[in-house]
């Protein structure tokens, strides 16, 4: 767990704080995602939990201790740290690369070995042909992976991410984020994860912290109660006028509760359950009706409005 | 022509030989052991290295002759004093190249080594140097050049090497040894730049290799 407490940031010669008395806790296994505009101090936040920058009050617990505890460069070698502008070392190959951090702690060459094969698997490339390569040799998107995988090497708890995919095209971020959504299922870190995009946090993030100019956090929350119940104008805004929907893309029919639909479903659409909320109503109002029927493992069942709305319950539309 | 080879027959043309390749050499490792930890110890430090890159540029300026010409009073006719000019001749080149060499790794290379717990040290050794190494060993390729050519003025020091031969031709009207020895020191300029283009290719890493082929495409 990562707790924040009364942290607080001045940089030298500036006379305001760039992140102000934030406080919140990450929870093991859990994506948590800094966001908000930029320059609203999401990095700085995220870099003072490996001391890459030092609060000017406050502090930051690792699992209960001051991460003051040890020094910089150890804390820095049980955290996962991987960023936009990827950094990969180009004189180094990929294995290489990957195994920065395990060299570092002195592992066996044939352990290294078999843990930058097995990374390389985890994020997608073919250890036989990329493992030799150069950094040069590499796609953005591949570069990306790689970075990923190097942060993972030493099999850190704890994973910092600052806009890891912020480089790549559209198509390929969402496949990226797809991935590592897949991956974090597997390994169930903890992981800070910075964006500037609202749409990214929604999608990565088990909790949001949503930062507001000068530091301060806004809101902290699930994605759901983000998008249901924003505190302020601020987090409304910067959620966007089209949060109820983005709340539906977040649930699955599958994952309503439903009536069976017995023999009500006479000449109503059929609907896959497997469709988000969103894409479900987006079809019943496209088909002109009200109602629908959902097919899937729970059996026929009936989709209606007022189901539909009970999702998005005690939002101030 | 038979008068031409003769030069090379003298008895004094082996001497003089090593003693210019012996002056090179010197000179060129003590710039070496001198500009290296400077550039490497200012490194931290944009301000410092600034410094070092301005004295290097300044450092660069002052002709070869004019060095000389500085050393003599101070230490008199000899080796010696060839030694001390060819040697602040050598540092610049090296200084420049190096301090900028290290500090031009980028950004993100500097922050994810350093995000990933390498010391300042292992970031200077591991990071640093290997990515500064084509820079570093492109300023000393042209200090040994430079130092090579130079060498022939150590004559007018009384630190011998093959200027001697050129000076000697001069003043007994042979232009024959003249031209002898500017031979001799050409091919020697010739054979320094080749072996520390060869060295500079052989220490640059493979992946900078790799991506230099791929951006000059
Ligand atoms: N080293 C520094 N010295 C002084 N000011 C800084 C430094 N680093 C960042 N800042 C300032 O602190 C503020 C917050 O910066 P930070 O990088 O944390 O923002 P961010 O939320 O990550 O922004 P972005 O989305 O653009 O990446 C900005 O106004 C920035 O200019
Ligand atoms: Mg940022």
């Amino acid at each position: 767990m990562i707790e924040f407490r009364g942290v607080s940031k001045t940089y030298p010669g500036s006379a305001r704080p760039v992140v102000k008395d934030l406080s919140f806790e990450v929870l093991d296994g859990e994506i948590c995602v800094l966001v908000g505009p930029s320059g609203c101090g999401k990095t700085t936040s995220m870099r003072m939990i490996n001391r890459l920058i030092e609060p000017s009050s406050g502090e930051i617990l690792i699992d209960g201790e001051p991460n003051t505890a040890m020094s910089g460069t150890k804390l820095r070698r049980k955290i996962g740290y991987a960023i936009q502008q990827i950094g990969l070392f180009p004189h180094r190959s990929i294995a290489d690369n990957i195994a920065t951090v395990p060299q570092l702690l002195d592992w066996d060459k044939a352990r290294i070995k078999g843990r930058v094969d097995e990374l390389l698997e985890l994020v997608g490339l073919d250890p036989g042909v990329y493992r030799d390569r150069y950094p040069a040799e590499l796609s953005g998107g591949q570069q990306q992976r790689v970075g990923v995988a190097r942060a993972l090497a030493a099999d850190p708890p704890i994973m910092l991410m600052d806009e890891p995919f912020g480089a790549v095209d559209p198509i390929n971020r969402s496949r990226l984020q797809d991935e590592f959504l897949r991956i974090q299922e597997e390994i169930r870190k903890t992981i800070v994860f910075v964006t500037h995009d609202i749409d990214e946090a929604i999608k990565m993030g088990d909790r949001i912290a949503i930062l507001k100019e000068g530091g301060v956090l806004a809101q902290y929350d699930t994605p759901e109660e983000i998008l249901t119940n924003p505190t302020s104008d601020f987090v409304t805004s910067f959620v966007g006028a089209d949060r109820i929907l983005k709340r539906l893309s977040l649930t699955r029919v599958s994952e309503m509760e439903l009536e069976p639909a017995n023999g009500s479903g006479e000449g109503l659409p059929t609907l896959s359950d497997r469709l988000t909320v969103r894409d479900a109503l987006s079809a019943l109002m496209g088909a002109g009706v009200g109602r629908g029927v959902v097919e899937g493992e729970g059996g026929r069942r009936l989709l209606t409005m007022e189901a539909i709305e009970g999702l998005t319950r005690g939002a101030r539309a | 022509m038979s008068e031409f080879l003769d030069v090379f027959r003298r008895p004094d043309f082996i001497p003089l030989l090593v003693t210019h390749i012996e002056l090179s050499v010197v000179a060129l490792l003590l710039g070496v052991l001198i500009a290296l930890p400077v550039a490497l110890a200012v490194n931290r430090s944009p301000t410092l290295s600034a410094i070092a890159i301005n004295i290097g540029n300044i450092g660069r300026a002052v002709p070869s002759l004019a060095l000389l010409a500085l050393a003599f009073p101070l230490l008199g006719f000899g080796f010696a004093t060839s030694l001390v000019a060819l040697t602040a001749l050598a540092i610049p080149p090296i200084l420049i190249n190096a301090s900028t060499g290290l500090r031009q790794v980028s950004p993100q290379v500097m922050d994810a080594a350093k995000g990933m717990g390498l010391s300042g040290a292992q970031i200077l050794g591991r990071i640093q140097v290997p990515i500064a190494a084509p820079i570093i060993f492109a300023g000393i390729r042209t200090s040994a050049v430079q130092v090579v050519a130079s060498a022939t003025l150590a004559t007018f020091v009384g630190g011998g090497a093959l200027g001697q031969l050129i000076v000697l031709g001069f003043q007994r009207n042979q232009p024959a040894i003249q031209i002898a020895g500017a031979l001799a020191v050409a091919v020697l300029a010739i054979i320094t730049e080749l072996l520390f283009g060869f060295l500079e290719r052989a220490f640059t890493p493979k992946g900078l290799r790799v991506a230099r082929k791929r951006r000059g495409k």
